[in-house]
């Protein structure tokens, strides 16, 4: 049967790139999930393609089914029919470090050219304009995880050529330094933004053009970002949401928690 | 309940404001709950009322609870991985003592912070993991003399990251319940407790119900902190409000909401200091000020734990 796509005045940005983010989960993977978006994501993929993917928390809830939308990645509502509740060591350390973790999300304030990110600061780190959260499990997680999506906004003081701070290791400075490093996980495969997708180029590890959401031009991808990414001849349009996915994406957050209804 | 064995059990039970009094200004601390998970919160304001200066914190990721606690100037400096009221934005008042110059922080990452906690429970000076290679949280520190060290492997040549262990001056975590000699059991995830509780040269375990003794014996498996770490032990249902504890009450949003918002200026936390800190004697009358209606909604409706 074919998918029946929705029309792009029907969703929004946000709606698009959880679903963009969900169709990363393949089934039966184990894959880390912070809050926000990637949240949303990972239900999203247990309800359609990917029931068998077993979702971790990283504050130690583990093969989360939860129900409800948690708001802390502690949240007692992650709990709900999993099939453990640990802790730290377990999930960051055991399970990730231990070689366990397929796939891991991650947000991020700024990404260079080679999807390293920084959560940490903004300005100098002598004078900072703004603390930012801290590295959290990120840094663990695109350490050891084998893939890892970034999900973010993106904005030029976002996609920066030199980042404020180094907190996350994307490729690092290029193609076998995560290697010479000593990092254990694949890097940063994928970088899902409220304008396009981005993947790296297998030989150079820069950020590379893969689709534009529909009613963005390249032009505006290259405009919103502060680096020279790598743009293929052909860029198609990012796959629609079809009419089953975002009927199931508003009946996971009824209320709007992290995706309002409004555009 | 009949004793079927009879041995000698020691009391700890000593009130919160005893056991905060036995925390001097200038000690080193590790701070249990994760996220918006069992935060030793009526500590923390406790820690406020007494007045406490020039505390170093450790901990994985802590949310309001340490915001109060640099609101209040009660903490100097931090070795953390992750601060943010999440859900909601940055941490207010810390952002504000930053700026000010009146709090500094050492940045590790999760799994380095777990680790650290490992090692001085352990009683080994530092720890190896596979986190922070080729990042600035590896080449920067804010006061550590020496923050961590890369090596290569001298069984492997594999690169690996040293992290020093942590062994506090106190190590304050609150459970779901305990016996009076301290038998420790938690619901839910235990974050970074179970390492971090063995790290302190003291270890205050506060606890949302005090249990018979018989009860913890009779499921021994359940117990994740056994008395022989334990110093002492406050009783203190509620003490995470207002965020949550796995089994026992959710979070009131709607207060976090109030408090971040409120927070944004310094007048805003000075006045949220004084009328629900400062205001009382201790943290049973901020529960009443709460309300018996609002705090009975936010009871876990079982089956959830939530």
């Amino acid at each position: 049967m074919a998918k029946k796509y929705v029309e792009p005045e029907e969703f929004t940005t946000l709606e698009l790139m959880a679903v963009c983010g969900s169709k990363q989960i393949k089934n039966g993977e184990v894959v880390f999930i912070g809050t926000g978006l990637p949240l949303i994501a990972a239900m999203l993929a247990k309800k359609t393609h990917a029931p068998g993917a077993k979702i971790v928390y990283e504050a130690g809830f583990i093969d989360s089914n939860a129900k409800d939308i948690a708001l802390s990645i502690a949240d007692s509502r992650l709990g709900y029919h999993a099939a453990g509740a640990i802790g730290l060591i377990e999930t960051l350390g055991l399970m990730l470090q231990g070689g366990h973790v397929d796939l891991g999300f991650v947000g991020a304030a700024q990404i260079d050219e080679y999807g390293n990110i920084n959560t940490t600061y903004i300005g100098s780190f002598e004078k900072p304009v703004v603390r930012l959260p801290g590295s959290g499990g990120g840094n663990d997680i695109i350490s050891s995880a084998k893939r890892v999506v970034v999900i973010m906004m993106h904005e030029k003081r976002k996609m920066v050529k030199k980042l404020d701070y180094l907190t996350s290791p994307g490729f690092l400075d290029g193609p076998g330094a995560r290697e010479r490093t000593g990092l254990l996980g694949g890097g940063p495969s994928l970088v899902v933004t409220n304008l396009c997708q981005m993947d790296f180029d297998p030989k150079t590890k820069r950020i590379r053009l893969a689709t534009v959401h529909p009613g963005v031009s390249v032009q505006q991808v290259v405009d919103n970002s502060g680096f020279d990414l790598i743009i293929p001849q052909n860029v198609p349009t990012t796959e629609l949401p079809t009419y089953e996915e975002l009927e199931l994406l508003r009946a996971i957050d009824p209320k709007g928690i992290y995706i309002p209804r409004s555009k | 309940m009949q004793c079927l064995v009879e041995v000698p059990v020691e009391d700890k039970r000593i009130s919160l404001k005893e056991a905060v009094k036995l925390v001097p200004d200038g000690s080193h601390i590790f701070w249990g709950g994760f996220g918006f998970q069992r935060p030793p919160m009526a500590f923390a304001h406790e820690l406020v009322r007494q007045n406490k200066r020039n505390m170093t914190i450790y901990t994985c990721g802590s949310e309001m609870d340490i915001d109060i606690l640099s609101g209040a100037k009660v903490v100097s400096r931090f070795e953390l991985a992750f601060f943010a009221i999440e859900g909601i934005g940055l941490v207010p008042n810390i952002q504000r003592r930053i700026k000010e110059g009146a709090i500094e922080i050492e940045d590790y990452s999760n799994l380095a912070m777990a680790l650290r906690f490992l090692g001085g429970a352990l009683g080994v000076p530092f720890m190896p993991l596979k986190s922070m290679l080729g990042t600035d949280l590896l080449a920067k520190s804010r006061f550590r003399s020496k923050k961590a060290h890369t090596m290569d492997c001298p069984f492997t040549g594999e690169k690996v990251v040293l992290v020093p262990s942590v062994r506090p001056d106190f190590s304050i975590v609150h459970v779901s319940r305990v016996d009076k000699e301290g038998n420790a059991q938690i619901d839910g995830i235990r974050g970074e407790d179970i390492e971090g509780a063995r790290a302190g040269k003291k270890l205050i375990v506060m606890a949302e119900e005090i249990v018979d003794t018989e009860f913890i014996r009779a499921q021994p498996d359940q117990t994740v902190i056994p008395n022989i770490y334990v110093s002492h032990v406050v009783e203190c249902p509620w003490g995470s409000y207002p965020m949550m504890v796995y089994n026992y009450y959710d979070y009131d949003m709607e207060h976090v909401r109030m408090y971040y918002d409120q927070c944004k200026t310094e007048e805003g936390w000075q006045k949220y200091c004084e009328e629900y800190i400062m205001a009382f004697n201790d943290y049973k009358e901020l529960l009443q000020k709460v309300g018996i209606e609002r705090l009975l909604k936010l009871k876990a409706k079982k089956p959830l734990a939530y």
